[in-house]
């Protein structure tokens, strides 16, 4: 029984960390970032998200990285939610944590 | 005199009955299928001078768009205009108010590239002063199409417009070619060039009338650019129109 509540655990925090990432930095391939002007708008929505602590836009590879705040979670879904909202189109995101380990999703 | 008052508004309803002058987005006189940036929430206003063979006329709107969603917006256009004919006294007043909507209906996105397309809908109402104005309400329904990547950017519109009170209906075209002088970067400070063709038909009378225009940017942040742009006739059945200098800025409120 003891080892059955221990799996369990095991299981549920698996599954939070799976939704919701903590990590130093996230980085996202955003497509249709074709111009500086709209990715004003991306930048904005993006900051609505909490525990973001600066947000860089790299245009000509397409790419947003994210640094978020120490102990913040953000989560994938939130992500890609925002970049819909904003026009464009989310792809690979890359969760980098504390120990360098990279968590890539599509 | 009378001939004379015709022609000044067979010019003001070309300018405002074809969408060009009210285009909402970088290009300058041409439509954006982008609702992004300050094509979304940006207050636009210009000031635009028509100079022809029968006097001069200055025209200052404001443009106002809102997003109610990613795909859809709608706004509101409000222009003050001066008219100072050859023969006669300057006359100033508001001209007729426009209502417009947009809403998406194709977006591929590519890295750093992207094809959107989208229906356009305005209705002009005989709201403005009537020395100034057309007395006339118009429909207009276009589709704005863009190919655009952070090298370059080519759009293209293509529209019809009904015009009440047995004024002609006319067919509106424009095209525009944008290159970006420095490199690509955000947060902005940008340099774009602009090449644009602004054609109008209009039908019953066949007339047709082509500019060319070229056109010049800046974008100083994220939120703000200066554009100014001259049109130069290359067709003008009707011999009037010399040229259209605009000199304009956006700001991004929302």
């Amino acid at each position: 029984m003891k080892h059955a509540l221990k799996m369990l655990i095991i299981l549920f925090s698996i599954g939070i960390s799976t939704s919701l990432a903590q990590s130093d930095e996230v980085k996202v391939r955003v497509d249709g970032l074709s111009c500086p002007f709209c990715a004003y708008g991306l930048e904005k929505k993006l900051n609505d998200l909490d525990g973001v602590e600066s947000i860089n836009i790299d245009l000509e590879e397409g790419l947003v990285t994210m640094q978020v705040i120490d102990g913040e979670k953000i989560s994938e879904e939130d992500i890609k939610t925002k970049i819909k909202e904003a026009g464009f189109t989310p792809k690979e995101i890359v969760f980098s944590k504390k120990n360098n380990e990279a968590d890539k999703k599509e | 005199m009378k001939s004379k008052s015709l022609l000044f508004v067979f010019v003001i309803s070309l300018v405002i009955f074809s969408s060009k002058i009210f285009a909402q987005g970088p290009p300058i006189f041409t439509d954006s299928p982008l609702l992004l940036g300050l094509e979304g929430g940006g207050i636009r206003t210009f000031g635009k001078y028509i100079s022809t063979e029968s006097g001069q006329t200055y025209i200052q709107p404001l443009v106002i768009p809102y997003n109610v969603t990613t795909d859809f917006q709608i706004g509101g256009i409000q222009p003050y205009v001066f008219r100072s004919p050859d023969n006669g006294e300057s006359q100033s007043g508001f001209g007729n108010f426009t209502l417009f909507g947009k809403y998406s209906i194709i977006q591929i996105d590519g890295r750093a590239k992207t094809f959107r397309a989208l229906l356009k809908y305005t209705q002009t109402f005989t709201t403005g002063a009537s020395n100034v104005s057309v007395d006339a309400n118009a429909s207009q329904f276009s589709i704005v199409t863009g190919y655009i990547t952070i090298n370059y950017g080519i759009y293209g519109t293509v529209g019809y417009t009904f015009v009440s009170n047995d004024l002609p209906d006319n067919l509106i075209y424009n095209f525009a070619f944008g290159y970006p002088v420095l490199p690509q970067k955000y947060p902005p400070f940008q340099l774009n060039l602009f090449l644009e063709l602004n054609g109008t038909h209009t039908l019953d009378v066949n007339k047709h009338l082509l500019f060319v225009s070229p056109g010049l940017q800046l974008m100083t942040s994220s939120t703000f650019l200066i554009e100014t742009g001259v049109q130069i006739p290359v067709i003008d059945d009707r011999n009037n129109t010399k040229f259209v200098y605009t000199l304009g800025i956006r700001y991004l409120f929302f």
